[in-house]
């Protein structure tokens, strides 16, 4: 075929400029990344000495308090191990443009179903782990299909019905817990122990290094990162979910069954999210009680929101935001400075962070409208 | 800053707009206009012709203040002048008619018209007042509307009317048409530059950007040619042929015309029998609609925009729910399969609407590419997609269609206009289709792009595949079809074989619902 393009284009000169572009472009995603972070920070350092405390003694305890004691290094990792995977999960769904915000219920159903099986079926080591497990996670697919089907066949609007969702599965679990699984006599809402094979195991308990609760679970987190990642990027559902995320007319204009691939794209992220729930029951507390996921399943969110819903950034972005939670604790313990405050320069952080990803938005339009001009 | 000397006095100037040396660098690199030195007397018709990309709409946006140059000047009357919005560029009297029209469709027109400096009477619109506005620049300029009537209710040759009232009322001298015959018919298009030439007489200035350079040679009175950036020249239009204007924009020949094999007529492919398509909101846009496109033929679909044409190929695509009828391909029953069913079932389409439905602008174009055979081999195997065919599949689709891209990882939504639609047009071709239905295939699409992707049908034609053409560019159907088939709301009004002696002005009788043909003559060449 003979091409009827001006020969003046030259492709190899474009292609290095593209790529010297998409390097510098890289470098400078980095840069405003860091900027953004120390231009929090400091914002955060004239507050706290507008109100007449000691911005370097708070501070002190923000950037050190999760290394300098093992055991708090231990609740950071810990702590991240639970955001993470609900961020993978609810990564999952925001990638084909669905705001499922089910995660808290998806991690809470999925810890109930384990810990049926986990506190009162004995079986051997290994399988003890792997099958509470998987049962959270068929659980957790089940509960993300059914808002899934909902928005994909009924038009429901996915954030009412995840909410709603929610509601439901933690009131359910609170009355499952006082009524059934609460041992009679005891005095506090609590469940049994999990049985000892069903334990993961913590470092402690391994090597003897004290970092608190932290425990085999964080090998979920590496599965989950690369399952995710190999599951958007490198299968044809994967695919399916990005086209309907980028363009959900295309998508079915190209021939993609949209319905169904949204329906399993809310599953997929339940049976993802739900991982955070057994590694909570398995790995953190070994037994259920009441307001057992606290505020995980909406920081999970956050979390996929600062890794853009990037898998493989996932994981850094529940460190950084655990390592602010941990350190903000801290701060309250040292400086004398109130938790709400803490929630102010942790949600300036996020602000300015998420800003950049209107950055980066801003940018792809701009490009866009060049492209059209 | 400039040095005073440069600076012409404002009587000395020939010139009523002057844009000099004007550079514009993107944030990203991009250049889209290098050194442009542009510039329009009073009271001509000055068109501004070039490819897409060529960058005559950011030359326009600089001088309608919604882009700031890199550098250079603008000089307006012979004042240097800076314009930071389409407000300040309002208040020097320049105004600009978009090819998307800025209408509020529930308004009316004279509604519409004053908008935003509203005539006011006790704080509240004086709503007799903007009639009386509207119906007086109307007949002063000759250009007919209803003031009364709203904007959703009227035709798009109305709509244009009302958008150039509205940079009338506004003060405008020197009005900017962007590509203002696209959506007209031939007729609609006669009335426009009838009133441009009003316009004109009765002292305002017109630039009129357009890719249609018989048209520039009907219209303008001098012509400045872009082509990558830069202005190549600016001639007097009666001086240029077209062949002329046409080189300059490509930088080598182009030949406007189509060479076509004869005809060879094959079996029926595509049977489309007593179509009827209801709208969820209850209107009947396809009303017994019965046709047949053969293989190795173009049946071009003529009409104007909104008779029912998205709604038909919408229909045969899978994309909306036929109400009663039948699409055959093949013989084989394809009346509401799903768009993938209609795909496997060899039917390829370039949607008229390529931004929202043939491309996913923030995806790759390896990814667009692969769209409707992302989950087969060699793309997937093993449940797994494979990295290398698809880029390789791309490196092949990018080389054979000279998609200016440099490789396959860019986003098609940083390509331009033309390129796009021919990644578009890759795919579907390479799906090896035995029906294409190409949608307004080269609308906003440049001539060196336009004439390669009427090559590529007429290949597919010749190979033997049916083409079901929908274009409201007649002169597009003129030249590439060998059947045409005219819609006028929700039906066939016509079918002529496309003979030398057809002419546009006949096609546009039937289009107008000025004449139709019986319902069995149709029938008999449907």
């Amino acid at each position: 075929m003979e091409s009827t393009i001006p020969l003046s284009f030259d492709r190899i000169t474009a292609r290095k400029a593209v790529q010297a572009e998409r390097r510098r472009s890289m470098l400078i995603d980095l840069g405003v990344t860091l900027a953004t972070i120390i231009a929090a920070l400091l914002m955060g350092f004239i507050v706290i000495a507008l109100l007449g405390k000691d911005p370097f003694l708070a501070y002190e305890a923000l950037l050190t308090g999760p290394i300098t004691r093992l055991g708090r290094t231990g609740r950071w990792l810990e702590l991240a191990t639970n955001l993470i995977l609900v961020g993978l999960g609810v990564s999952i769904a925001f990638r084909a443009r669905q705001f499922s915000l089910g995660g808290q219920g998806q991690m809470v159903a999925g810890a109930i179903v384990a810990a049926l099986i986990a506190i009162y079926v004995p079986l051997p080591p290994l399988l003890g782990v792997l099958i509470p497990i998987a049962a959270a996670m068929v659980t957790g697919f089940l509960l993300g299909l059914l808002p899934g089907v909902m928005k994909a066949y009924l038009r429901a609007n996915e954030i009412v019905s995840t909410l709603m969702l929610n509601a439901i599965v933690l009131r359910l679990y609170d009355y499952v817990l006082t009524f059934h699984l609460k041992p009679e006599g005891s005095a506090t809402t609590r469940s049994l122990p999990v049985q000892p094979t069903a334990q993961l195991p913590t470092f402690y308990e391994l090597f003897g290094v004290d970092l608190g609760r932290f425990n085999l679970g964080v090998i979920l987190v590496v599965l989950g990162a690369i399952g995710v990642w190999l599951l958007l990027e490198r299968t044809p559902f994967g695919f399916a979910i990005r086209a309907i995320g980028a363009n959900e007319q295309f998508a079915r204009y190209g021939g993609i069954d949209t319905r169904r691939v949204i329906m399993l794209a809310f599953a997929a992220g339940g049976a993802v999210s739900a991982l955070a729930g057994v590694h909570l029951l398995l790995g953190v507390h070994r037994r259920l009680f009441l307001d057992f996921v606290g505020n995980i399943g909406w920081d999970g969110i956050t979390v996929a929101l600062l890794a853009r819903n990037n898998p493989l950034l996932v994981p850094l972005s529940g460190l950084f935001y655990a390592y602010l939670l941990v350190g903000g604790d801290r701060v309250e313990q040292q400086a004398q400075v109130g938790s709400e405050l803490v929630q102010v320069i942790q949600a300036v952080i996020i602000l300015l962070i998420t800003a950049q990803v209107l950055g980066d938005w801003i940018r792809a339009r701009r490009a866009r409208t060049q492209a059209e001009e | 800053m400039p040095s005073p000397l440069l600076v012409p006095m404002s009587q000395n100037t020939p010139y009523i707009v002057e844009m000099r040396d004007i550079s514009k660098v993107y944030p990203n690199g991009v250049r889209a206009n290098d050194h442009v030195t542009f510039a329009v007397r009073p009271r001509e018709i000055h068109a501004l012709v070039g490819e897409n990309g060529a960058g005559k709409s950011t030359l326009m946006k600089i001088l309608y203040g919604m882009e700031r140059p890199s550098s250079g000047q603008i000089f307006v009357r012979g004042k240097p002048v800076s314009i930071h919005s389409p407000h300040e560029a309002i208040a020097l009297g320049i105004g600009m008619v978009h090819q998307n029209f800025m209408l509020v469709p529930s308004f009316t027109i004279a509604e519409n018209v004053v908008l935003g400096a509203e005539p006011v009477r006790r704080r509240l619109l004086d709503y007799k007042a903007a009639v009386a506005i509207t119906r007086q620049l109307s007949a002063q300029y000759g250009l007919e509307v209803d003031p009364e009537a709203p904007v959703e209710a009227v035709p798009v040759g109305m709509r244009q009317r009302v958008e150039i009232l509205k940079a009338l009322y506004r003060g405008a001298d020197v009005l900017i048409l962007d590509e203002p015959t696209a959506v007209l018919t031939p007729q609609e298009t006669h009335e426009l530059f009838t009133a441009i030439r009003q316009l004109v007489q009765s002292g305002k200035t017109v630039i009129f950007i357009s890719h249609k350079l018989r048209e520039v040679k009907e219209i303008s009175d001098r012509v400045s040619v872009m082509r990558n950036a830069r202005l190549v020249d600016t001639v007097d239009t009666a001086a240029v042929t077209e062949e002329q204007l046409a080189r300059m924009m490509v930088g080598r020949e182009v030949f406007l015309h189509v060479d076509k094999a004869p005809l060879r007529r094959g079996e029926p492919v595509l049977q489309v029998r007593s179509l009827e398509y209801v709208t969820e909101a209850g209107v009947e846009t396809l009303k017994g609609v019965s046709f047949n496109v053969h293989e190795g033929e173009i049946l071009g679909v003529a009409g104007v925009e909104g008779n029912g044409q998205t709604e038909l190929v919408e229909v045969i695509a899978g994309l909306r729910p036929a109400t009663a009828g039948q699409v055959l391909l093949c013989g084989q029953d394809i009346t509401n399969a799903s768009p993938r069913q209609v795909r496997q079932a060899g039917v390829a389409h370039i949607p008229e609407d390529r931004l929202t439905n043939g491309a996913a602008l923030s995806m790759s174009i390896a990814e667009n590419l692969i769209v409707d055979r992302y989950e087969r081999p060699p793309f997937t195997r093993g449940g797994l997609l494979q990295p290398t065919a698809i880029k390789e599949n791309a490196e092949w689709l990018i080389e054979q269609f000279a998609i200016r891209a440099p490789d396959g990882d860019v986003p098609v939504g940083s390509l331009s206009g033309g390129n796009m639609q021919k990644v578009v047009l890759a795919r579907e071709l390479s799906a090896q289709p035995k029906l294409l239905i190409a949608a307004q295939p080269t609308r906003g699409v440049d001539i060196g792009a336009s004439e390669f992707i009427y090559e590529q049908l007429v290949r597919a034609r010749d190979n033997g595949v049916a083409v079901l053409l929908v274009s409201a560019d007649l002169s597009e159907v003129l030249s590439l079809a060998d059947r045409i088939l005219v819609m006028k709301d929700g039906q066939i009004t016509a079918v002529f074989d496309n003979t030398p002696s057809l002419t546009e002005e006949e096609i546009g009788y039937y289009m107008l619902g000025v004449k139709r043909m019986s319902a069995e003559a149709i029938a008999a060449r449907a």
